[in-house]
């Protein structure tokens, strides 16, 4: 092996000066959330089971017919999942309570895209197609995807769909937020909108964080004092209240870490400036010259 | 070097190779679906479990596997133990293919396999995913260029290409020249790049799975995975290429360097004795041994991991006896290599559990096929490749027939 | 619900097919029928006075209350009681919950007609509905839902439930406390259904057989459910029907005449 000394000694100090530059750690990590977003709040005690929300958002979204009719109850006795057919789904469950002629009292559950203040799909996705809007919307942009799914792998609430059936331009599907809707002034998203009974209240989060306050201080008997999505991996656009366990009707518990926070501390203390690799290279060119420089004298060079 | 390598002069069409032209046809048939009815139609992926087979073997025990590359080039070129140069070229065919095949194994992977070129123009530097696809594609360039002088060393002066082709004889001639003019110059930077850009991914490769802290199951879910899954990776270098050498030795009738690889794995010792350290370490740290009885199909899965995969072959390797024979040695680097191939399949599949919906996930006929295909097609040309150039070390050709 | 909703579909099919044979006896009847029908049913654009009142009520003006007393239920509860609010005070028996707040949103059920006098009978306690008052002492005691519940998710009074949700929230939460009264839709709603006379596509005088396949132009399901009734399978008399005055021989998928 030849080996061009001048050359090698030039790009090893290069790296060196570089890693003495710049190679400070990246410090902590610092949360992307919005400062003012929108969410929704879901209560659960309100929510009367009519799917109106999933026509909505089937509507608005222009999404296929589904095989059963929005109005068909049958649906309920399944628990889904949201789909690349369905954004948003309503499950029923049964917890246990009891009406007072003994019969269970349903409680029903809509789910969709949490549109966490930091999400793990936005920090996860390789080419940045999907993104946490100012207005709170975590938006996908199919320009971009090239669907390699690792924002289904992240998302915490298992909530991305995948259009599995398509060869060549298969898409991920998720909850939007409407956010071409709630971009304009007094815009709603469609399931907020058509719901009868106001179970999602949409609004600023922060604002909902102080209805939802005041109805559980106002009604402690009708909820349970937690707001889930307020901590929950350091917040969620969309909140539910209710007045069942959580764990009860499908939420698991969650811790308030937002999930990125440790692969982005290890990425960007690792890898800002790229002060690691650029170190390991002068280490290794160090560590080559010297054995070469070993091997010469003692050969006087002579190698292939 | 003390054994010049040369081209292997060998009938082409065994059994063996028969067999594997036929997997590779039926995995070609798998392709041809997967790109007419989509990943569904193949495969037993779902909107809960979004990686299979082909991200957990294809892409991330390819990776895994094919570092045999980085290991033997940083032992013979940058700690200068020239001694070991006749196992170079082997585990860097072997690196070669290994990454092309892990890059054809995402293309059938992701959805949008025509925008694979994306993350070049949109960055997303907080995604692990992106590092280490940029990783890869760079060490993938890598690979070509430190192969390339072995192509040059065949054909410089004595390109004929057939027929009509012939025209190109004179620009592939110059290509070759300017090849064999510059590459030299330049090959202590790809050399030391391979081993940056190998460190950097295949730790990247153990981060990708920390976003998911409530499905991957807590015995494989720790804050050092990066780490285990680098040492991991510089452990199975060796092992793997014991193994390979083995089966090429055996089953080409070659001489089988048993002396390099006695000593190989003396090293190995103390790579998989370090990765074994951190392994039972972190499992103490953070006390998710409570798990290890529990009986479902991830701890045991865990245990045949730690247990055959890495004690019982890190013992036998302790013993000068199993280092002197070659079949126990082979034995010895198989189970690490598959312990290596579980640990990585176990992150990716079967740790990774989803609590919401339905997850339960068994790879269909047709995604094993094409996992098998891809598998198949890397030998085949690995096989082709080292009869028409000088990969393997041809010296004492048949001393052991 | 179910079972409400049940019915519900069995009569959409009955109606669609009465429509069916509505639209046949048209172009078919004689025409001294239609005259005598003429003169018994109310003139053209009739509408009874007090819907009519109940349609201007709901579309009313009412002034914004921004404003509410702070005091306890039970307090305000006894007040009333006290001050003798009661049937008496009730100015209309029914009432449209219609308004253009909900218009603006939604618009695919009827608006409801509440019997107001009804409800205030069998309850006897104006609070249950009217549960808080202004705070202007001018104002009045009972004001109605669209004084206080307007737009929903008005930032102004986010704690405040849109004049949609203020209704389903008391009908149904009660109705469903009581187990009295429908909580489904269809229980209180008509169906928005769009004009068909626009809808309809038909030649000026048609063949039994063309209604049909118009109906099924849109209608699809509702023409395969259609088959699997005993209206379409009948097929004479079982043991359980023996002797019953109104005989049927055959169901209309057998010989009929019409059996398209
Ligand atoms: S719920 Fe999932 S898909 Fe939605 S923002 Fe959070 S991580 Fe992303
Ligand atoms: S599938 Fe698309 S949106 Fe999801 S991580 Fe991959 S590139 Fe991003
Ligand atoms: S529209 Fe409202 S009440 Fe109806 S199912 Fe959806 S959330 Fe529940």
């Amino acid at each position: 092996m030849r080996l061009n000394r001048r050359g090698f000694f030039k790009v090893v100090g290069a790296a060196g000066v570089a890693v003495a530059g710049t190679g400070q750690n990246a410090g902590a990590w610092h949360s992307k959330a919005p400062k003012d977003p929108y969410g929704c709040l879901v209560d659960l005690t309100r929510c009367i089971g009519c799917r109106k929300c999933e026509e909505a958002c089937n509507r608005v979204n222009r999404l296929p017919p589904p095989e059963l009719p929005f109005d068909d109850p049958t649906v309920l006795d399944t628990r889904r999942r949201p789909t690349d057919k369905a954004y948003t789904v309503v499950n029923r469950y049964y917890t246990g309570k009891l009406d007072e002629r003994s019969k269970l009292v349903p409680t029903f559950v809509k789910i969709q895209c949490m549109h966490c203040q930091d999400p793990a799909c936005v920090s996860a996705c390789i080419v940045g197609a999907l993104t946490k809007k100012e207005n709170g919307a975590v938006h996908y942009d199919v320009g971009k995807c090239i669907g390699c799914r690792y924002c289904m792998v992240a998302c915490p609430f298992e909530i991305p769909a995948y259009e599995y059936y398509d060869p060549i331009t298969p898409r991920v599907m998720k909850c939007t937020f409407c956010y071409e809707r709630i971009s304009k002034q007094g815009g709603l998203p469609g399931c907020a909108e058509i719901c009868p009974v106001e179970a999602l209240t949409f609004g600023k989060r922060s604002t909902l964080l102080e209805v939802a306050r005041k109805r559980i201080k106002q009604d402690p008997a009708r909820y349970l004092d937690h707001i889930y999505g307020e901590k929950e991996l350091g917040g969620t656009s969309w909140m539910y209240i209710s007045g069942e366990p959580f764990e009860s009707v499908g939420f698991r518990p969650l811790p308030a870490e937002p999930i990125p926070r440790l692969t982005e501390t290890i990425q960007h203390s690792l890898f800002s400036y790229l002060w690691s690799p650029a170190l390991l290279f002068a280490l290794l060119g160090g560590l080559m010259w010297s054995t070469h420089k070993k091997q010469n004298t003692s050969e006087k060079g002579g190698e292939s | 070097m003390d054994a010049q390598a040369c081209p292997v002069n060998q009938r082409f069409w065994t059994p063996g190779v028969v067999v594997l032209a036929f997997l590779m046809a039926a995995g070609a048939v798998a392709i041809v679906a997967r790109f007419v009815g989509g990943i569904g139609y193949v495969s037993n992926l779902s909107n809960a479990r979004p990686w299979g087979i082909w991200v957990g073997i294809d892409v991330a025990s390819g990776v895994a596997l094919a570092a045999g590359g980085f290991t033997t080039g940083f032992l013979a070129h940058i700690a200068g133990r020239h001694y070991y140069e006749p196992i170079v070229r082997p585990a860097l065919l072997t690196a070669m293919l290994g990454y092309t095949f892990v890059v054809l194994g995402l293309i059938i992977d992701i959805g949008r396999s025509w925008a694979i070129w994306k993350p070049m123009i949109f960055h997303n530097t907080n995604s692990v995913l992106f590092e280490v696809a940029m990783c890869v594609m760079f060490y993938l360039n890598v690979l070509y260029l430190e192969f390339a002088p072995i192509v040059v060393e065949r054909y410089k002066g004595r390109v004929r290409l057939p027929g009509l082709l012939a025209i190109f004889n004179g620009p592939a001639e110059a290509l070759l020249s300017l090849a064999d003019a510059v590459l030299p110059k330049i090959m202590w930077i790809l050399i030391i790049a391979g081993v940056v850009l190998s460190c950097m991914h295949q730790s990247s490769l153990g981060s990708l799975m920390l976003i998911a802290p409530t499905k991957i199951h807590p015995l494989w879910y720790t804050p050092i995975l990066p780490l285990l899954f680098l040492t991991s990776a510089i452990a199975v270098g060796y092992p793997m290429v014991v193994f390979e050498t083995t089966i090429i030795t055996s089953s080409l009738k070659r001489d089988g360097e048993m002396h390099i690889l006695a000593s190989l794995t003396r090293i190995t010792i103390f790579l998989l004795g370090f990765y074994m350290v951190l392994k039972v370490g972190d499992m103490v740290v953070r006390g998710t041994y409570v798990y290890l009885l529990d009986g479902t199909a991830q701890t045991n899965s865990f245990l045949v991991e730690l247990i055959l995969g890495v004690i019982v072959p890190w013992v036998m390797l302790l013993c000068p006896a199993v280092r002197r024979s070659r079949r126990a040695l082979f034995i010895a680097c198989t189970m690490i290599v598959g312990g290596v191939l579980l640990n990585r399949i176990n992150v990716f599949i079967v740790g990774f559990t989803s609590r919401l919906s339905d997850g339960s996930y068994f790879p269909s006929v047709s995604e094993i096929l094409v996992t098998v295909g891809l598998i198949s097609g890397l030998m085949f040309i690995y096989r082709v490749l080292v009869t028409y150039l000088p990969v393997l070390s041809g010296a004492h050709q048949e001393v052991s027939s | 619900m179910m079972k409400t909703l049940d019915r519900a579909r069995t009569k959409r099919v009955a109606a669609l097919v009465l429509l069916a044979f509505a639209l046949v006896a048209r172009t078919a009847a004689p025409a001294p029928a239609a005259a005598k029908a003429e003169k018994l049913s109310p003139p053209q654009g009739w509408v009874a006075p007090d819907r009519q009142r109940a349609i201007e009520r709901a579309h009313e003006n009412v002034p914004f209350v921004s404003q509410v007393k702070d005091e306890c239920f039970v307090c305000r509860q006894q007040r009333l009681r006290n001050e003798g609010y009661g049937i008496d005070d009730i100015t209309d028996a029914c009432f449209l919950l219609d308004s253009p707040i909900i218009k603006k949103r939604s618009d695919q059920y009827m608006p409801v007609r509440f019997m107001h006098s009804k409800h205030a009978a069998a309850l006897n306690d104006c609070t249950v509905c009217h549960h808080l008052r202004p705070a202007d002492p001018q104002g009045k005691e009972t004001s109605r839902c669209v004084a206080c519940h307007r737009q929903a998710f008005d930032p102004r009074h986010p704690d405040r439930v849109g004049l949609k949700a203020a209704y389903h929230l008391r009908c149904i939460g009660c109705h469903e406390q009581m187990h009295k009264g429908p909580v489904d839709c269809l229980g209180c709603h008509d169906k928005n259904v769009p004009d068909h006379n626009r809808l309809v596509e038909l030649p000026d005088h048609p063949k039994p057989s063309q209604v049909t396949v118009e109906c099924l132009r849109c209608h699809k399901r509702q023409g395969r459910e259609m088959l699997k009734t005993a209206h379409w399978l009948w097929r004479g008399n079982s043991a359980y029907t023996m002797g019953r005055r109104k005989e049927v021989q055959s169901g209309k998928g057998t010989n009929a005449v019409n059996n398209f």
